[in-house]
C-alpha cells in the first residue's frame, strides 16, 4: 500500500508540467553556478600565481635587506566555487614588514567594485533560495490540494491509515524533488572533475558534506510546505503563508539579526584603533629617539677630548658594541609596539566574537542563516577566514622579522667595514641584488576536515531538529485533519 | 467606465486575505529598512566621529608635523543607509602621507566580515526582490484567472470596451499596490529626522526620486505579470512562467552580466601594477642613492664647518631629489592608474549594458545612482582624498620646511625641547557631495528605461488583451 502511495505521488510531481520547469530551471542554474564558480576560481588562482611571481621578482630585485618589501597571499580554495562565503569580500594579502602589522587588505570587491555590485552567484546561494522557494511550490498543496480536487477524500476511503498516508506523501515527495536534483549535481561534480580543479581528497570530503546539509536544507522545506498545506483549507492560502515565511526565514531573519547584533553589542571601529596604535608606536619612537639623541651626546663628549687617532681607535673599538645596542633597543621598541597591538587586536577581536555569537544565535532562528553557516564553515569561507590568515600571517611574520633582522646585522657589519669613517650612512643597499634564496615563505594555513565540521555540528542538529518538527507537525496536523 | 472597472479591481484586490497578509509583511519591512538605516547611520556616524577624534587625539603632544599619522574617512552618507550599494565594499580609511599614491583601506566588510555574511537589508533590497515578488503575486492571473472563474465571459456580457477592461485593470491593480504602501514610506521618511538622520533639501529630492524608481519598478513587474496572464490560459501556467522570469531577472541576468564582462574585458590586476610602480620606485631611489653617494664625495664634511649648517645643506639636496622623484614616480602611478581605470570602464559599461536587460539591475543602478553609492563613489573619493593631500602637503611644507618623505636626524645639542603642535591647524577634510542635480541627471538614463520597460510590457498587455479569447 505504502509502496503505491509512493509511487502515485511520485507520478503526480515527475509528470507535472510544473516539473519540467523547474527541473530545468533548477539544474541550469546549478550547472551555470559551478561553471561560473570554476572560472572564477581559476582566475583567482591566476591572479594568485601571477602576484606570487611579480613578489619573488621583486624581491630578488632588492638591494638591500632593509628597503625589502614583502607580502602575503592569500591563496585560493577550490572550495570557494560553491561557498564563495566572504571570500571575496576579505583583503587578499598583507604586508609583511619589521615595520607594519599584519593586516588584510585589498579584498576583490574593493579592488574590482564591478563586481561587488551584483555579487555572486554559488551553488549555497542557489540552494538556499531557488531552491527552497521550489520546494514550497511543490509541496503548498500537497494535502489541502487533494481535498479541494475531491481526491483526498477518495484516497482515504480505502482502507489507509493517515500516518501511512501522510509518510507516503512525504516520502513521495522528497524522492521526486531530491533524486532528480542530484543529477545536476553530480554533473557538476563531474565538470569540476573534467575541468581539473585540483579537488583533494579533503576538499571532495567538503564538498560531500555539502551536498548532504544541502539536501537536509532542502528537507525542512519541503516538511514545512507540508506542515502549512495540512494546517490550511485552501491551497491558495497555504501558498501565501508559505511565501510569506519563506521571505521572512530566507531573506529577513538572518540580515535582521546580525544587524540587531551589531546594534546590540557595539564593537569600536578599525580606524579607532588604528589611531590608538599609531599614538603608541609614534610615542615609543619618540623616546627611542630621544634616548639615542642622548647617546650619540655623551659619546661625544666623551670623545671631545681626544686627538683624531684617538677617537678612530675609540670608535673602532665600541662600533660593534654601540652598534649592538642600537639594535637591541630598536628591538625592544618594535616587540613593545607588537606586544601592544597584539593586545588592541585581541580586545577588539573578543568583542567582534563575542558580537558574532550573538548575531549567529538570534540569525539561526532560521534555517537559512543554519545552512550558510554550515556551508560557509564548509567551504572554509565563513568569518574565521580572515583570522585564519591573519593569524598564520603573524607568526609568519615573525619568522620573517627574525631571518631579516639577522640579515640586516650582516649588512650593517659589510657597510661599516666597506664604508669607513665616513661619518654619514646612508642605509638602502648597495648595487649587488640580494641572495634571497633562503628567505622563509609564507604556507597558507590548513583547514582541516575537523575544523570544517566542528563549527557546524550544531547547525547539522538545528537543520535536523527543524526538520523533524516541521515533519511531526505535518503528522499530527494531518491525523486531525477534515478531509472533507 | 474606466473609474467603475478601476473600483472594482480595487474592491477586488483590497478586500482579500493575500492582500492584508501580503500588506502587513510589506509595510512591516519596509519600516525595518528605514530603521534599521537610520539607526545604521547613527552607529556608523558615531564610528566616524570616533575615528576622526581618535585621529587627532593621537597627535597631541606631539612637537613635529612629520611624525603625524594623519588618516582621513569617508563620512556616512545618509541615503547610503537606505541604498548601501558599493559604500560597504570601498575602502572608507586614507592614511594621508605628503608623498605618495594614497590608498582606501578598510571596506565595511573587510573590517567587519559578519556583515558579509548575510549583507544588509536596506530598502533597495526589499523593493528589488520582496516586493517585486509581491506584484507578481498580485497580477499572475489578473487575466486567465478571470477566464477560469468564468467572471471574464460575465463583464464582456455588458457593453466594456476590451482596452477599457484592461486599462482598468492595469491601473486597478497599480493603485491598488502603491497606494498602501505609500503609508510606511511616508512614516518611513518620517523616521529618518526623527532618529536624527540629517536630511537636507537635496536629499529629499533625491529619495523621493529613489522611491519613484521604486515605483516604477513595481510596475514593470505589474504590467509584465498582466501581460503573461493575457498570454496564457492557466493561471497555474503564467504563475510559473513569471517565477522562472522573476528568478532571472533579478538573481540570474544581473550576476550573469558582470561576470561576463569580467571575462571579456581584461583588467590588469592591482598586484601587477602595485608590482610595476614599486620596481620604478626601487630603480629611482637605486639612481638617487648614486646622487647622494656623489653629493658626499664632492662635498666631503670638512671638521669645521658647523654641522647643522651641513645637514641643512644636504637636507635642501635631499628635498630636491626626493621632489623630482615623487614627480616621475607620480607620473607612472598616474599613467597605469589611468589605464586601469580606463579599461575598468569600458569592463563597466558592458557589464552594466548587458545587465539592464533586466529591470532588477535598471532599478538598482538608478537607486544607487540617487543614492549616491553607485560605483562612482570610490573615485568620487578617491579624488577628493587626493586633492586633500596636496592641501595637506601644503600645510606641512609649510610647517616643516620640507614635505617630508625622509627623516634626517639633526643631532647636536637640542637647544630647549620644540613646542608641542596643535593638531587643530591641519587643514580638514570634508567629503563634499556632488549637486544634487547630477545625481539626478545620472540615473535619468536608468529611470527611462524603467518607464520604457512599462510601457512595452502595457503595450504588450493591450494588445494581446485586445485579442484573447475570453471563453
Amino acid at each position: 500500500m505504502f509502496k503505491i502511495l509512493v509511487e502515485k505521488e511520485l507520478k503526480a510531481i515527475l509528470l507535472s508540467p510544473k516539473f519540467v520547469a523547474t527541473f530545468g530551471v533548477c539544474a541550469l542554474l546549478i550547472l551555470l553556478s559551478v561553471f561560473v564558480g570554476i572560472q572564477e576560481y581559476n582566475a583567482a588562482q591566476e591572479q594568485y600565481e601571477t602576484a606570487q611571481q611579480l613578489l619573488n621578482q621583486e624581491v630578488s630585485e632588492a638591494t638591500s635587506w632593509w628597503g625589502i618589501n614583502n607580502k602575503a597571499y592569500r591563496a585560493p580554495d577550490p572550495m570557494q566555487i560553491f561557498v564563495s562565503g566572504i571570500n571575496n569580500d576579505v583583503g587578499r594579502l598583507s604586508n609583511i614588514s619589521t615595520w607594519t602589522e599584519v593586516k588584510l587588505e585589498e579584498s576583490t570587491y574593493a579592488n574590482d567594485t564591478l563586481f561587488a555590485v551584483f555579487r555572486f552567484i554559488d551553488f549555497a546561494f542557489i540552494v538556499q533560495v531557488v531552491l527552497s522557494l521550489f520546494a514550497i511550490l511543490f509541496t503548498y498543496d500537497a494535502i489541502n490540494g487533494e481535498r479541494e480536487s475531491g481526491t483526498l477524500k477518495l484516497a482515504l476511503s480505502n482502507a489507509v491509515p493517515r500516518g501511512k498516508f501522510m509518510l507516503a506523501k512525504f516520502t513521495g515527495a522528497w524522492l521526486g524533488l531530491t533524486i532528480p536534483l542530484l543529477i545536476p549535481i553530480l554533473l557538476a561534480a563531474l565538470i569540476v572533475m573534467l575541468l581539473r580543479v585540483p579537488m583533494d581528497a579533503l576538499a571532495w570530503a567538503k564538498l560531500g558534506t555539502l551536498f548532504g546539509a544541502s539536501v537536509l536544507y532542502f528537507t525542512f522545506f519541503i516538511a514545512l510546505g507540508l506542515l502549512v498545506s495540512a494546517l490550511t483549507k485552501r491551497s491558495s492560502v497555504s501558498f501565501l503563508i508559505l511565501l510569506v515565511a519563506w521571505v521572512v526565514l530566507v531573506l529577513i531573519v538572518p540580515r535582521a539579526a546580525t544587524m540587531a547584533a551589531g546594534q546590540l553589542l557595539q564593537v569600536p571601529g578599525v580606524a579607532e584603533i588604528e589611531s590608538q596604535k599609531d599614538r603608541f608606536s609614534t610615542d615609543r619612537w619618540d623616546a627611542y629617539r630621544k634616548e639615542r639623541t642622548q647617546m650619540w651626546e655623551t659619546r661625544t663628549a666623551q670623545m671631545a677630548g681626544m686627538t683624531e687617532t684617538e677617537r678612530d681607535n675609540f670608535r673602532g673599538q665600541n662600533e660593534a658594541r654601540w652598534q649592538q645596542e642600537e639594535t637591541d633597543s630598536r628591538q625592544v621598541v618594535q616587540e613593545d609596539i607588537a606586544e601592544q597591538a597584539r593586545k588592541l587586536n585581541e580586545d577588539l577581536r573578543n568583542q567582534k566574537a563575542e558580537q558574532e555569537r550573538l548575531a549567529f544565535l538570534l540569525s539561526r532562528f532560521s534555517p537559512t542563516s543554519s545552512y550558510q553557516l554550515t556551508a560557509m564553515n564548509l567551504g572554509g569561507t565563513n568569518t574565521a577566514l580572515k583570522t585564519r590568515y591573519e593569524d598564520a600571517m603573524r607568526s609568519y611574520r615573525t619568522t620573517f622579522a627574525q631571518f631579516v633582522e639577522s640579515k640586516r646585522q650582516e649588512e650593517m657589519e659589510k657597510n661599516r667595514r666597506s664604508q669607513g669613517q665616513r661619518g654619514v650612512m646612508i642605509m638602502g643597499g648597495g648595487d649587488e641584488t640580494l641572495d634571497v634564496s633562503e628567505l622563509p615563505r609564507f604556507q597558507a594555513p590548513s583547514h582541516t576536515y575537523a575544523e570544517a565540521v566542528a563549527p557546524s555540528v550544531v547547525d547539522f542538529g538545528l537543520l535536523s531538529l527543524f526538520s523533524l518538527l516541521a515533519f511531526g507537525g505535518a503528522f499530527m496536523a494531518f491525523l486531525r485533519y477534515d478531509v472533507r | 467606465m474606466l473609474r467603475l472597472l478601476i473600483e472594482k479591481e480595487l474592491r477586488e484586490t483590497i478586500g482579500t486575505t493575500k492582500f492584508a497578509v501580503t500588506f502587513a509583511v510589506c509595510a512591516l519591512l519596509i519600516l525595518l529598512a528605514f530603521y534599521v538605516g537610520a539607526r545604521n547611520y547613527q552607529v556608523s556616524q558615531s564610528e566616524y566621529e570616533a575615528a576622526k577624534a581618535e585621529n587627532l587625539k593621537q597627535m597631541e603632544g606631539l612637537t613635529d608635523w612629520n611624525q603625524v599619522d594623519h588618516r582621513i574617512f569617508l563620512p556616512p552618507q545618509p541615503l547610503a543607509t537606505l541604498v548601501s550599494g558599493i559604500s560597504n565594499d570601498i575602502g572608507r580609511t586614507v592614511e594621508v602621507r605628503t608623498r605618495g599614491e594614497l590608498r582606501p583601506q578598510d571596506s565595511r566588510f573587510n573590517a567587519d566580515p559578519i556583515y558579509a555574511v548575510f549583507r544588509f537589508l536596506d530598502l533597495e533590497f526589499i523593493f528589488s526582490i520582496v516586493l517585486s515578488l509581491f506584484a507578481i503575486l498580485f497580477a499572475y492571473d489578473a487575466v486567465n484567472g478571470e477566464k477560469e472563474r468564468g467572471t471574464l465571459r460575465l463583464a464582456f456580457a455588458n457593453a466594456v470596451p476590451r482596452d477599457t477592461y484592461i486599462m482598468g485593470k492595469l491601473i486597478g491593480a497599480f493603485l491598488a499596490l502603491s497606494v498602501p504602501l505609500l503609508i510606511p514610506i511616508l512614516l518611513g521618511c518620517l523616521l529618518l529626522p526623527l532618529l536624527g538622520v540629517p536630511m537636507a533639501g537635496g536629499d529629499w529630492v533625491r529619495l523621493g526620486m529613489l522611491i519613484l524608481s521604486g515605483y516604477l519598478y513595481l510596475g514593470v513587474f505589474l504590467t509584465l505579470s498582466v501581460f503573461v496572464s493575457a498570454l496564457t490560459e492557466h493561471s497555474s501556467s503564467s504563475f510559473l512562467l513569471m517565477l522562472v522570469i522573476w528568478i532571472f531577472a533579478v538573481l540570474i541576468i544581473p550576476r550573469t552580466a558582470v561576470l561576463v564582462a569580467g571575462r571579456a574585458v581584461d583588467v590588469p590586476s592591482i598586484d601587477q601594477i602595485s608590482y610595476e610602480k614599486n620596481r620604478y620606485n626601487a630603480q629611482l631611489w637605486a639612481e638617487d642613492r648614486e646622487k647622494m653617494n656623489t653629493y658626499w664625495r664632492e662635498n666631503p664634511p670638512s671638521q669645521d664647518a658647523p654641522r647643522e649648517e651641513v645637514m641643512l645643506k644636504f637636507r635642501s639636496f635631499m628635498t630636491e631629489l626626493s621632489d623630482a622623484r615623487e614627480a616621475n614616480a607620480r607620473e607612472l602611478a598616474g599613467r597605469l592608474n589611468e589605464d586601469r581605470l580606463n579599461r575598468e570602464q569600458v569592463q563597466q559599461r558592458i557589464a552594466l549594458s548587458i545587465a539592464r536587460l533586466s529591470p532588477a539591475s535598471v532599478f538598482s543602478l538608478a537607486s544607487s545612482d540617487l543614492a549616491g553609492t553607485s560605483l562612482d563613489l570610490k573615485q568620487r573619493y578617491l579624488e577628493a582624498a587626493n586633492a586633500y593631500q596636496q592641501m595637506y602637503e601644503a600645510f606641512i611644507r609649510e610647517k616643516t620646511g620640507s614635505s617630508g618623505g625622509f627623516m634626517i636626524m639633526i643631532g647636536g645639542q637640542s637647544e630647549k625641547e620644540p613646542d608641542p603642535i596643535d593638531p587643530m591647524e591641519l587643514p580638514a577634510f570634508e567629503y563634499k557631495q556632488p549637486e544634487t542635480a547630477s545625481f539626478v541627471e545620472k540615473s535619468m538614463l536608468d529611470l527611462g528605461l524603467l518607464l520604457v520597460f512599462n510601457l512595452v510590457f502595457f503595450a504588450g498587455a493591450f494588445i494581446t488583451f485586445l485579442r484573447y479569447d475570453v471563453r
